[in-house]
């Protein structure tokens, strides 16, 4: 049985993962749910709120995508890490917030969800890099394994690189835009030039080059792959050093 | 029915050889024509105690399977009936090739054969079409009663579960569909996609015919004999090109397979380069089944270039065979509980004659207890004399449940029937002497006793 859970092979372990991965989307949902209702906004206000958030995003996109195109291999890194986020969240007993529920907004609440959703894809992008460095390293060297055998095809995994950036690039967009306005009507300023806006811009633009270059058709494949994996890295720091590290959080916004 | 009052005798017995105990020259003498398979079923049926028998014959295995009463025959019995059979075998001592299961064990080789568990590639699909044929003609010569209707249907289920549970059949094991699924890992549909065949040889054309049921989008064939070119491109409703216009067709296509008599390279480095640049590093899938090699292995260095060749193939082979060994561990939980559920089966059909014969002789004595009172019971009403009626059946069934209840549950039927005997003075059991053969027509199972044949016994 462990062999079986290891190696990949037996059916039953999808399906249970699937299945336990639903049934604990939707206890979160319905606490996220209570969360938002009984505060009366959606603003993750907190370290701890935006990463409960981003794993129920992760998994919730997962398993979209899983019920679309049946991309369960996904799953065995879409689950650790959201677990893996999980407790994270459980085990933060003190939490600093790094906005003053008085500066809260529909704007500010989009901000940021959408943040949290462009971060999941570029989580999703990420993983699926991983796998196509896998596969391709797998192809190369010849190594043929159970592994090997579950693995989707690279185009299926390319496509996905690039549907998920795609994703995580809209959501970015938006999410900047919204906090754009917000930070017009509140400071008479479009945009906070200091290092949180700087890298903010940076990350930005690191996607958008992204989807243009893989617009044109040659730029695709282990290359690609290498980009989203530092896309994300980038992306994932910078969420970490704006809210923790540069001082002052999103309040002086 | 001949031996259907004494279907819980029934000894079934399997005795073959198979690729695994016996060198194909001896195994391709022993194997039955077609024209001559008839003949030996007579022959065997003929032979006294037979009630039930097949034969399966393939190029990898001839398998006996009989039903007999009483007794099971021993290997000398096969091995005489296979020299009698093959008379260009004589002299041989095929002992030593030989394999004799009964019971048990005899049922458990029939399923993993069927489930070609057993097969020279596991999990090929030729057996369980080649086992069906097999029984198709023993029914057909009236040969196939209960016993082998019975086990010839869980074999057929068994199959079934094993290659839908497992994966078994799922990883190709011949050199072209590993091809193909190589193909699979790069390419997500092959529909749209555009194949080159350089050459014209067997594996070329076997790829060709795998890719063409993938429904690939174009395929295009390049020979240097442009006549025979043609002719082999029609085949495959592919289109010929000549080697003038590699260059351009290595641009178009997704996956090239190369296949010519070249002793040098036909795609070197330099080559590769100005295709790669061409195709803007969309990746390109070679497949070099020639020897000489016909793809310089240096262009491997480009990332988008996946290059495979014969020894590779046979590696993908090696590590999928590899993968159905553990699927058939698999299979033989399956067969276990197949197993189990025909052991069930044997047990309930065995019980029947003798809760059949209980229930007969208990309620005669009910009836004839009845009618010594006849007189008392003329006196009352007939409603009254109704309610006795069920008085006494009902008391008798209450008595006789936890008996019933006993012999179904059961695991040595023999024993049970002599205790029931001596318990109630039921009358003894009158054998009967039918002649082999005549046991054609597949009895309702629900009205019919059944063997127990399912005790392990050691071979003769």
């Amino acid at each position: 049985m462990l062999l079986d859970v290891l190696s990949g092979r037996s059916k039953a372990i999808p399906w249970a993962g699937i299945t336990a991965g639903v049934g604990g989307v939707l206890l979160h949902t319905l606490s996220l749910f209570i969360l938002f209702t009984s505060r009366g906004h959606v603003t993750l206000i907190s370290l701890k709120e935006s990463v409960s958030f981003f794993a129920w995003s992760l998994v919730i996109v997962f398993l979209i995508l899983e019920h679309q195109r049946k991309a369960h291999i996904l799953g065995i890194l879409v689950f650790p890490v959201a677990f893996l986020c999980l407790l994270f969240v459980l085990g933060v007993s003190t939490d600093k917030t790094f906005l003053h529920t008085s500066t809260t907004s529909i704007l500010i609440s989009l901000h940021s969800v959408l943040i949290d959703l462009g971060l999941a894809s570029a989580a999703l992008a990420f993983f699926v890099s991983c796998f196509y460095l896998l596969l391709d390293m797998f192809l190369r060297k010849k190594i043929f394994n159970p592994l090997f055998n579950k693995l989707p095809s690279l185009e299926f995994l390319d496509r996905l690189n690039q549907e998920f950036n795609g994703m995580g690039f809209i959501f970015l967009t938006l999410g900047l835009i919204f906090v754009m306005i917000w930070s017009y009507r509140t400071y008479y300023m479009i945009w906070p030039w200091g290092k949180k806006g700087s890298w903010a811009l940076l990350i930005w633009f690191l996607y958008l080059a992204t989807v243009l270059l893989r617009r044109g058709k040659s730029f695709q494949g282990k290359q690609a792959a290498y980009l989203s994996i530092a896309s994300f890295f980038l992306f994932a720091i910078t969420i970490l050093a704006v809210n923790l590290f540069m001082g002052g959080g999103h309040s002086v916004f | 029915m001949a031996h259907e009052g004494r279907l819980h005798l029934l000894k079934l017995t399997l005795a073959g050889v198979n690729h695994k105990t016996t060198p194909v020259d001896i195994r391709e003498r022993l194997a039955y024509p077609k024209e001559h398979l008839n003949d030996a079923l007579k022959a065997l049926s003929s032979r006294e105690g037979i009630l039930e028998t097949f034969i399966l014959s393939t190029c990898n295995r001839v398998e006996i399977l009989t039903v007999t009463s009483h007794v099971s025959p021993g290997p000398r019995f096969f091995l005489d009936f296979l020299q009698e059979t093959h008379p260009g075998l004589q002299g041989i001592n095929l002992h030593p090739y030989l394999y004799h299961f009964t019971g048990e064990e005899a049922a458990a080789h029939f399923f993993e054969v069927s489930s070609s568990l057993d097969s020279m590639v596991i999990g090929e699909p030729q057996i369980t079409g080649q086992v069906k044929e097999a029984f198709e003609r023993a029914r057909s010569m009236n040969l196939a009663g209960p016993m082998l209707n019975q086990i010839f249907q869980r074999a057929i289920s068994t199959s079934k579960r094993v290659r839908t549970e497992t994966g078994i059949s799922h990883l190709p094991v011949s050199i072209s569909y590993a091809a193909c699924q190589l193909a699979r890992k790069i390419f997500q549909d092959m529909r749209d996609k555009s194949i080159l065949l350089l050459g014209g040889g067997d594996m070329a054309q076997l790829t060709a015919r795998h890719m063409k049921k993938m429904g690939v989008k174009s395929l295009t064939l390049m020979t240097r004999d442009t006549q025979k070119g043609q002719l082999l491109a029609r085949d495959y409703e592919a289109g010929h090109a000549s080697f003038e216009e590699l260059e351009q067709r290595l641009v178009d296509s997704d996956m090239v397979v190369c296949s010519t008599g070249a002793d040098s390279y036909l795609i070197g480095e330099e080559l590769a380069e100005t295709v790669l640049h061409r195709r803007r590093n969309k990746p390109l899938f070679l497949i070099d089944i020639a020897v000489p090699r016909n793809i310089d292995p240096a262009i491997t260095r480009h990332s988008s270039i996946f290059l495979y060749n014969i020894d590779d193939l046979k590696s993908v082979v090696e590590a999928n065979q590899r993968e159905r060994e553990y699927e058939a561990l698999q299979a033989k939980e399956i067969i276990r509980e197949e197993l189990q559920a025909f052991a069930r089966w044997q047990a309930d059909r065995s019980t029947v004659p003798l809760i059949q014969s209980l229930r007969t002789h208990t309620e005669s004595i009910r009836l004839a207890e009845l009618d010594r009172f006849q007189a008392v019971l003329a006196t009352l009403p007939p409603e009254a004399r109704e309610k006795v009626d069920i008085l006494t059946r009902s008391l008798l069934n209450k008595i006789l449940h936890p008996t019933y209840h006993t012999i179904r549950q059961s695991s040595d039927i023999d024993e049970v029937r002599e205790w029931v005997s001596k318990c109630y003075g039921l009358p003894a059991e009158s054998p009967t002497n039918d002649p082999p053969g005549q046991t054609s027509e597949a009895p309702d199972p629900e009205a019919l006793p059944s063997p127990t044949f399912l005790k392990r016994e050691s071979p003769a």
